[in-house]
Parts: structure tokens; sequence; C-alpha cells
């Protein structure tokens, strides 16, 4: 139980994937114009991240070591590509808001990250779940973003108008320097907010 | 003695993985394959109807089925539209390029090729928000009814004899739209009539 508190603490703020890791940040400046894009893509990672990090570790024993990272890869691709499909056949207007985006997951350091750093030391079913938070955090802040950048570059939330007629959109939030700004605002606003343990040398590193 | 590295094992150990792994895809892919297949055709359909200008009352498959139908002449399929046993539409694919990829999509005409009936954009990169409102109502609304010049048949406003009004912020966008539609009307014109429809 502890166990699982302190990696769930990691993966919210402590060692916050976006914010702390500086990882998966070219999904993050990509999709968040919108929060729906954001959303979608926020459950992929969680669902990709998770099972990959359980198989990982599930394997961890048998996999040859000097092989493993031609391992992850294979394992991450293939859940990438069942994500694919299956948004496909049944989020058809999803799969072709997201686009590209859906594959370009694998390239998405948070899942290495997370299988080199942690699935490869720990066992199966707490490795799922740092997946899982991990996923979870990096769609928080996703949401963070996409709710500022779609509030302002487009009057709505969720595509409901929210701010009135007379609402002038800001054209910079949805496009991609609107994201650096808020990214930045971002990674200041929760410098400030969760300051950093000074002695915590230990930290995962991916 | 340093242990020597094993070559055999992670050979066979990768080669099973893989093979797992293909299995359970292609698996996935075969079960979902028909449903995907079923989706895309739909939306086909649904464009193809769209920029027929054709109120969709019921299913869309039932009014396709019952109005469109579909042919090809020197690799060029196009779709015809018959109202009551007369033809009164003819719906043709174009692809051109966009602003950061290419923009492809569906244009109607009337059969005496004078008058563009509608256009829809199924797929294009444009960025969100501002090239990408292509995809919006009013800006497909303009293109229904307008006459067709054998040259430039879209212009902008406020230009000389403009009839079309851009997207604010994508005029790159809204400029590629012009091309795509002004050259692809010219090679329909030539098509048209080598083809005599």
């Amino acid at each position: 139980m502890k166990e699982l508190m302190r990696v769930f603490k990691a993966g919210i703020y402590k060692d916050n994937p976006v914010f702390r890791q500086i990882l998966g940040i070219c999904s993050s400046l990509a999709v968040t114009n919108l929060l729906i894009n954001s959303f979608v893509m926020g459950v992929g990672l969680m669902f990709v991240t998770a099972f990959s990090s359980f198989t990982v570790s599930l394997l961890r024993s048998t996999t040859p070591k000097h092989i493993r990272m031609m391992v992850q890869t294979l394992i991450i691709s293939a859940y990438v590509i069942i994500l694919d499909i299956f948004l496909k056949a049944y989020f058809p207007s999803m799969s072709k808001a997201l686009g590209p985006y859906v594959g370009l997951i694998i390239t998405n350091c948070i899942i290495m990250g997370r299988a080199e750093a942690f699935a490869q030391k720990n066992k199966p079913f707490i490795s799922f779940f740092d997946g899982l938070i991990m996923g979870l955090g990096y769609t928080i802040v996703l949401l963070v973003i996409a709710f500022f950048r779609e509030l302002l570059g487009f009057g709505s939330l969720f595509g409901i108008q929210v701010l009135g007629e007379n609402w002038v959109n800001w054209t910079l939030m949805i496009m991609p320097p609107g994201a650096f700004f808020m990214l930045g605002i971002v990674i200041w606003a929760t410098y400030g907010l969760f300051p950093k343990e000074e002695q915590d040398k230990g930290g995962v590193k991916a | 003695m340093a242990k020597k590295k094993q070559i055999l094992f992670p050979v066979i150990f990768m080669l099973v993985l893989t093979m797992v792994y293909t299995f359970v895809l292609a698996f996935i892919n075969e079960s979902t394959a028909e449903r995907i297949n079923e989706l895309e055709a739909l939306e086909i359909k649904r464009s193809v109807l769209f920029v027929l200008d054709v109120p969709v009352d019921e299913d869309v498959s039932s009014t396709y089925d019952r109005a469109v139908e579909e042919a090809v002449i020197d690799d060029t399929s196009y779709y015809i539209y018959s109202d009551q046993g007369e033809v009164s539409g003819y719906v043709f694919p174009f692809t051109g390029t966009g602003l950061w990829g290419s923009i492809s999509g569906y244009i109607s005409f009337t059969p005496d090729f004078t008058k563009i009936l509608g256009i829809d954009f199924v797929a294009h990169s444009e960025t969100p928000g501002l090239g990408g409102r292509i995809d919006e109502e009013w800006f497909k609304d303009q293109f229904r009814g307008l006459e067709i010049k054998p040259e430039d048949t879209v212009i902008f406003k406020p230009a000389e004899g403009g009839n079309i009004d851009g997207i604010t912020g994508a005029t790159l966008t809204s400029d590629s739209v012009r091309k795509i539609v002004n050259a692809f009307i010219a090679d329909i014109l030539s098509f048209a009539k080598e083809a005599n429809l």
C-alpha cells in the first residue's frame, strides 16, 4: 500500500513525467489545442504505458540484458498498433483528429523511460500501476495546457462555447508557439508549487 | 574467464516474442477490418451526398445506393447522381497541396458543367482553428451554385470579381484551396469534353 502511494505521488507531482522529467514534450505541444484531443491522447498513453510496463516487467527475468531495448520497442509498438486499430474501429472521428499522433505514441519517451527505469526492476503489478499513474500525470498536465489553449484560442471547453460572442480568439494559443508559452508557464508554476527535495538523489532519471 | 555472450537464446527469445505479437496483432486486425472498411465507405458516401446537397433523411447508405452510381473512365473514378431517372450531378474526388500537407475531398458539378454543386474536404493537415476551418459549413457553403468560368472560377473577395470569402488568418490555406479548385476545374472541363459527359 505504501509502495502504491509512493508511486502515485511520484507520477502525479514529485516525479511528473512532463514538468519534472521533461519527457513527452513533443506530444504535449502537438495535441493540446483541444481538450478532447488531449484527453484521448492521455488515455491512450496510459493504456500503452501501463501494458508495456506490465509486459516488460513480466519478461524481465527471461529477457537477455543486451537485447532488452529491442524487446521493449517491440512490446510498445504492438500496444500502439492495438490502440490505433481500436480507435479506427470504434472512434473514427477521434482517430481522424489525432491523425499521425497515435502512431507517434511509440516515440513518447515516457513509455520507454518507465520500462527502463521502473518495469525492469519491479514486479508486474506495481509496474502496471506505475505506467498507469505516469500516464495519468502526463494526462493531467496535457489537460491543464489544453484547458487554457482551448479556452483562450477558441472560447470553448470540450467543444462547448463558454465565452460569449464578443470574445476575440487568441490565434496565438492555437498555433504551436502558444503551446510553448503554456508549457513554459506550467513548468515554472509547478516548480514553485512543488519544491524540489534537495537531498532527494535517488529520484528515477529516465 | 568472462562469460561468453549467449547468441542462440536471444535470437530464439526475440523470434518467439515477435511471433506471439504478430499473431495477436493479426487477429485483432482481422477481426476489426470489416468494421473499419465499412466506416470508411460510409464516410465517403456521406461526403458524396453532402457535396450533392442531397438531404439525408434516413440512412446514409440507402439514400446513397438509391441515387448514386459509381463510374470509371481512364483511371478517373467519379460518381453519377440521378434524380428520378435523370442525371443531375457529377462528383469527382480531388487531391492537392495545402499548406502543411495534401488536401483531399470531393467536388460536384451540374451535368452541363456550368456550376459547382458543392465541395467537401475529407482529409487535410491544416492548422486547427485557422486553416482547419475549411471544414466549417460557412466556408464550404460559399461554393454551392458557384458559376464555372474557363479560368479562375474561384476569386477571393475583395479582389475584382471576387466570389468567395477567404479565411482570416489562414491566407496560405485559403490560397491553396483556390489553386486546387481552379486547377481541378480546368482538368475536369477537359476530361468532360473528352469523355463526352
